[in-house]
């Protein structure tokens, strides 16, 4: 016991870590002679090789019961998220500031829905989404009609924002006291935003802070509506042209020209109350010009 | 002083060496040496009398009496210097594993500050992290600070509160007074009952005797009386020592020594002045944390490099290395530890331990040397009647404590006669009213040997008061140191026998010279050469056996010459006191206690070597060794071989000797090798004479040839060597304060045998501890690879921090703690006890096994269950890879997932959390198979019984319980991040489940198969 209490030396602690790597008595190295590390090496070679078999085994199992269109369960995709663009942020806060006197700084604004609206340029839109849709009326399919064993997806032109399209004002209001914001609905497979057909989900936008300093809201397509024909969607593999419906929301601004303002998508099915998840049904922001 | 040497206690034998090393505690040791050359009881009186200025008539006087108090302060022993309360707790907060979670704690708030300063708000898991290792190191800490209280307090609430007095003579006046007020060169008398209320040189003695068995370990009571009979104060005859206690006489004397400055002051300091031993186990745990922390530190710095390589920042790769080496301590191993610990000592004082300090629960199952003290913990500490020689047989009497033993042959005339002259020849009575009381404890007036035979009459003739009242006493002269014998003159029971009894009883060989005729079997024979031969032979076996011896003898007076109403003259001696008729001896010894020999038995069988290490006299030590085993049957020393060889001792050839009798004399001058020497060639060893020092000495020789040594003890003298031992115990009721003080184990029925308990529940519990410990480790795996194929792969992060410590410090507390109720593989009280060189608490093969096999495969099955998960909620395994920059984009509102669906940030952390549950789940499931097969380490679980440990089992209930609800309790997911999942994900980490079980029951196998075999050298922990 003695022996074990001794308090050791930093130099005889190294010894022994020493001896312990090479001992040439035993011919032992860290332990084990050469030949011993080689059956161990082995033996943790061969239990490695077949516990990452059964692990790919298991993996593969897993691939092959997965259904290739949808996924198994959407238990975190109850109801679709809300998001505003020009999606710009201070910390987790949408704030969207933007300054008219400043080219720069309004110019980065118009930059970012340019590059948002790509997608729905009307004659990229038109070449893959040629299906003419029957609106007002979920567009259901349950066979595969589409070339290359797929499913219609119904057009969404950037026209159809009409003035906030940015076509005829590429500026898209920036410059005046007129910003035009876009809301995008994320897609959810199979999700019917509504229990009835005849009132599709639409975009309502109001000003929790800031009252005065908003004169107008103006939605388009007309109403804030998102057509029923968008829905459901199809998952990536069925519905591989699919874009979402948008809604644009022209606001005009007076006064001090600031304001805090929700924007929900409105349907029966959409939830937007729960606490810890922001985005869902609805988004806030803030909207500031500066000068 | 010129003889300084020859009577110095404190001999330092076998020190040298250390010497250079503690200079400090040399010269401590040194200067008691110097304190020890006392002279008092040699010089003559006058010069004592000038010596303290005191008068051996009158004593001080009041005023000098109060000077020297002031000066010398009060005589009492000063309480060993008490650790200190916050000191106690601070220990219990000091320990190797917490220090380790100290260093993690302030490793995550190095960590937690540097995500702030970076401006990383989000993440306060290192912070919750640290506060959560602080708590488990402070609430464990004030667990075991509890447990140690609450027997502390046992042990305190033996301590004799009750304040002494002493009667001391001052001014010529006699005064009672408290005897913490006595002062050196007060003269002070004390009588029998008393306790000697400090060192006294005796000046007057009348009959006096005292009972030195806590000091010397002598269990016979020591003359006292005026002359120097030793220049060594210890052996002389003239000095009383303070807190042994007078048994019978009176005495005068002066006060040499008061409070400290005593010999037992001085031993008792010695023993606050000998460092306390660390227990085994917290050698291991050390051992154990090297481990870990070496292991922590490599698989961080490795992860460090890799992480560097891939590309990532230095502050962020220091950040993941910070991480790692915390995710490798665990959490939940120091409240298994400790709670595994104190159950144990709950069990043991159910059957009469006390442990002092929790760990010493497991250094008894470590013993491999108990050195034991004889008087008091062997032997019941009172002189018994052990054996009876009449009609030429020795009768061998019941000495057990309860009288459960055999009783001999009372139907022989002779014992009747020998059975009367005992009774009768006997001053000795019983205190009054004690009827409820078993006659072995009651309390007697009268000395040892009386005493003893008093009781052994009362259990066998019966109602000794009434007895001798039917034999009235005519006469009676009382033993003296010339006579050596006692004799007393009776009128019979019978009341026409008009004849008076002469009784004797005295030294057998004076006996045996006053008789001409011997009593077999009723029949007066003539005592002839061929008689006292036999008596010879008799007298010769029962003192060998270290017995003390009396002889009996009697004779009816004849009634012509001595008629009723003769006067007898006891000065005179006018009646015949030779030509008597001899009826045989009665030997008495301090017996062993009844459960000891079965007790070294079993020590013996367990590997434990039991050394006796006594003050008492070499005889009388080395007849207790043989009865109670610990010198076994047919076991000679080398002085019995010389004899039956016929060879001078110097011839003999010391291995052959298998038994070894050391005096404190011989031991003198042994040099520390010549005694590891005697150690190692002698297995049964016997030490006689020793004094506290040479106790100590004898302690540390064996802890030197690498034993872990338990000292058992009882007496002032112990103490040291209580203290220096791995682990001492102390009796509890015979046991004296300082030893229960030096003491860490206590047993409170003064039973040997419970240290047998103490062995076995410490095995036990080394053996349970290592399962636990090697369940507690096997998850660290499992909980360490998500983080790092979250650095490497970029994978979304399967597993927090939160739910890590949910499954060190909720679940899996509590099936950790269940595996202390396992119960023992094989009969572990036929093993040998553990090298502590080798045989570690945690060894190589049980922390790879767990952690790169078992550990392995449990994170196999909790990335399947995180993958099903993933891949069934919309993340196909191979988008995950490489998903982590993105998915933990808080400003991502719209990502894509394998199915082109679109997640909010929050949704994502949802699944997120979803992945920690069912990767929580996946460890539960793979734990429960673990905790089964750590039920046994060799065996078959089926050879041990699934259902045996129903503890376990409930924990397993538990377990599960704890982990439904911690799944399915509203409100969960944003308080512990657990999510409600589906119910199959519950069953895809089940086959891994298995494939542990089946996995180590195969291993099992072959280390059965094969012992000594490659797989069982590589596998077996």
């Amino acid at each position: 016991m003695a022996a074990l209490k001794e308090k050791r030396t930093c130099g005889q602690r190294c010894e022994d870590f020493g001896h312990f790597v090479w001992n040439s008595e035993n011919g032992t190295l860290m332990g084990r002679t050469p030949e011993k590390w080689v059956y161990i090496s082995l033996y943790y070679v061969a239990f490695y090789v077949v516990m990452t078999s059964l692990f790919s085994l298991a993996i593969w199992t897993l691939m092959y019961t997965l259904d290739p269109y949808a996924p198994d369960y959407q238990d975190r995709l109850k109801s679709p998220g809300v998001m505003v663009w020009p999606d710009s942020y201070v910390d987790e806060k949408i704030e969207i500031t933007y300054n008219v006197s400043d080219k720069s700084s309004w110019m980065k604004k118009a930059t970012i829905l340019h590059n948002f609206l790509k997608p729905y340029n009307d004659t990229k839109q038109q070449e893959c989404n040629y299906h003419n849709c029957t609106k007002g009326k979920y567009f259901i399919q349950n066979d595969f009609h589409a070339p290359g064993h797929t499913k219609w997806a119904c057009p969404f032109t950037q026209s159809m924002l009409g003035p906030c399209s940015g076509l005829d004002d590429p500026t898209f209001g920036y410059n005046c006291s007129m910003p035009c914001l876009i809301i995008k609905m994320n897609r959810i497979i199979g999700f019917l935003p509504t229990n009835h057909t005849e009132s599709p989900p639409y975009v309502n936008c109001t000003t929790l802070d800031g009252h005065d300093n908003v004169a107008k809201i103006e939605y388009f397509p007309e109403k804030g509506v998102m057509d029923l024909s968008y829905f459901p969607y199809y998952g990536r593999l069925a519905h591989p042209t699919y874009v979402n419906p948008l809604v644009a929301v022209r606001l005009s601004l007076v006064g001090e020209k600031k304001a805090k303002i929700q924007c929900r998508v409105v349907a029966d099915k959409i939830t937007y109350e729960h606490f810890h998840l922001p985005y869902e049904g609805k988004v806030t922001f803030t909207l500031t010009q500066l000068k | 002083m010129s003889n300084k040497d020859t009577y110095n206690m404190f001999e330092m034998d076998g020190q040298g060496d250390k010497k250079k090393k503690k200079v400090k505690k040399t010269e401590k040791l040194e200067g008691m040496k110097k304190e020890m050359d006392i002279d008092d009881h040699e010089i003559p009186m006058e010069e004592l009398e000038m010596r303290y200025t005191t008068s051996i008539t009158k004593g001080l006087t009041t005023t000098f009496a109060r000077q020297v108090l002031e000066r010398d302060g009060p005589n009492e022993l000063k309480p060993p210097k008490g650790t200190p309360e916050y000191v106690k707790f601070a220990r219990q907060l000091a320990g190797g594993l917490q220090c380790l979670m100290w260093v993690a704690a302030c490793i995550c708030l190095i960590a937690f500050g540097i995500e702030l300063a970076r401006g990383n708000l989000t993440s306060f898991d290192n912070l919750y992290l640290a506060i959560t290792l602080i708590t488990v190191v402070v609430v464990t800490g004030c667990f075991g600070y509890y447990q140690e209280f609450k027997s502390t307090n046992i042990i305190a609430s033996f301590k004799n509160l009750v304040p002494q007095q002493a009667l001391v003579i001052r001014d010529g006046q006699k005064n009672q007074i408290n005897a913490y007020e006595l002062v050196v060169g007060d003269l002070v008398e004390i009588k029998g009952g008393d306790r000697v209320p400090a060192d006294i040189r005796i000046i007057t003695a009348s009959g006096c005797k005292v009972d030195n068995s806590s000091l010397t370990g002598e269990s016979e009571p020591q003359t006292r009386s005026p002359e120097c009979t030793h220049e060594n104060p210890l052996e002389t005859r003239n000095i009383a020592f303070f807190s042994t206690t007078c048994l019978e006489g009176v005495a005068t004397g002066v006060i040499i020594s008061t409070g400290d400055r005593t010999i037992i002051g001085r031993i008792a300091s010695l023993a606050s002045g000998v460092g306390n031993e660390k227990t085994p186990i917290a050698i291991e745990i050390e051992h154990f944390v090297d481990i870990i922390a070496g292991l922590a530190i490599f698989f961080g710095f490795t992860f460090f490099v890799v992480a560097m390589f891939i590309g990532y920042a230095f502050l962020e790769a220091m950040i993941f290395f910070m991480a790692i080496v915390v995710a490798y301590v665990p959490e939940g191993l120091l409240a298994t530890v400790t709670v595994c610990l104190s159950l144990t000592a709950k069990r043991l004082a159910r059957k009469n331990c006390v442990v002092k300090n929790l760990e010493a629960v497991e250094t008894l199952g470590s013993t491999s040397v108990i050195c034991s003290d004889k008087t008091g913990t062997l032997t019941q500490n009172r002189m018994t009647v052990a054996h009876l020689w009449f009609d030429n047989h020795i009768h061998a009497a019941d000495t057990t404590e309860d009288q459960s033993g055999q009783s001999f042959d009372q139907s022989s005339e002779t014992w009747r006669s020998l059975a009367r002259i005992a009774s009768l020849c006997n001053r000795a009575t019983f205190r009054p009213d004690q009827e409820g009381v078993p006659i072995p404890k009651r309390l007697v007036v009268g000395d040892a040997s009386e005493t003893a035979l008093l009781k052994f009459t009362e259990l066998t003739v019966g109602n000794i008061t009434d007895y001798r009242n039917r034999f009235k006493k005519g006469v009676e002269v009382p033993f003296n140191s010339t006579n050596k014998f006692q004799l007393s003159i009776h009128e019979l029971e019978d009341p026409l026998d008009l004849r008076y009894l002469l009784v004797m009883k005295g030294a057998p060989e004076r006996i045996l010279e006053r008789c001409s005729t011997i009593l077999i079997k009723g029949q007066e024979l003539p005592m002839d050469e061929q008689w006292k031969e036999y008596f010879q032979t008799a007298y010769m076996d029962l003192g060998g056996l270290g017995e003390r011896v009396l002889g009996f003898c009697h004779l009816y007076l004849n009634e012509k010459e001595f008629p009723r109403g003769f006067k007898f003259d006891c000065d005179d001696m006018n009646f015949p006191t030779s030509e008597l008729c001899f009826a045989g001896l009665i030997s008495m010894i301090d017996p062993p206690r009844a459960t000891v020999p079965d007790a070294v038995m079993k020590c013996r069988t367990a590997g434990i070597r039991v050394v006796m290490v006594t003050g008492d006299h070499p005889i009388t030590a080395r007849a207790i060794a043989a009865n109670v085993g610990i010198i076994s049957e047919g076991s000679e020393t080398v002085e019995d071989i010389a004899e039956r060889k016929r060879i001078p001792v110097e011839q003999v050839n010391k291995r052959d000797a298998r038994a070894c009798v050391i005096s404190g004399g011989q031991l003198k001058d042994m040099s520390s090798e010549d005694l590891d020497d005697a150690l190692r060639n002698h297995p049964e060893m016997v030490f006689a004479r020793t004094s506290p020092q040479q106790k100590l000495i004898i302690v540390e020789s064996c802890q030197r040839l690498g034993s872990i040594v338990a000292v058992t003890g009882d007496g002032v003298n112990d103490s040291p060597a209580l203290k220096k031992a791995d682990i001492g115990v102390a009796m509890g009721i015979a046991g004296s304060d300082a030893a229960k003080n030096a003491a860490d184990m206590i047993l409170l029925d003064d039973n040997f045998a419970s240290i047998v308990t103490g062995v076995e529940q410490g095995r036990l519990i080394f053996d349970n501890l290592k399962k636990s410990i090697a369940y507690t480790l096997t998850k660290n795996i499992p909980e360490l690879t998500p983080y790092l194929i979250y650095i490497t792969c970029s994978v979304p992060l399967p597993l927090g921090c939160i739910t890590i410590l949910f499954i060190e410090l909720a679940t899996d507390i509590y099936p950790s703690v269940s595996l202390a109720y396992e119960k023992a593989e094989s009969d572990i009280m036929h093993l040998k006890p553990r090298n502590p060189r080798r045989d570690r608490l945690v060894n190589e093969a049980l922390a790879v096994y767990s952690y790169f096999q078992i550990g392995a495969i449990q994170s196999f099955a909790g990335f399947t269950d995180y993958f099903t998960a993933m891949a069934q909620e919309g993340w196909f395994p191979l988008l995950c890879i490489g998903l982590r920059s993105q998915w933990e984009d808080v400003h991502l509102q719209d990502m894509q997932d394998s199915y082109g669906q679109e997640w909010t940030f929050a949704q994502r952390l949802y699944q997120q959390y979803t992945c920690y549950t069912v990767f929580f789940v996946s460890i539960e499931i793979c734990q429960i198979s673990d905790v089964l097969i750590r039920k046994t380490r060799r065996l078959s679980l089926f050879q041990q019984g699934v259902f045996r440990n129903r503890v376990l089992i409930s924990a397993i209930v538990f377990q599960l319980c704890l982990g439904n609800l911690l799944c399915y309790c509203p409100g969960m997911p944003n308080i512990f991040n657990f999510m409600p999942i589906r119910v199959q994900w519950w069953f895809v980490p089940v086959p891994y489940g298995i494939l542990i079980f089946v996995y180590d029951e195969i291993r099992k196998l072959g280390v059965r198969r094969h012992p000594g075999s490659w797989w069982d050298k590589e596998l077996y922990y």
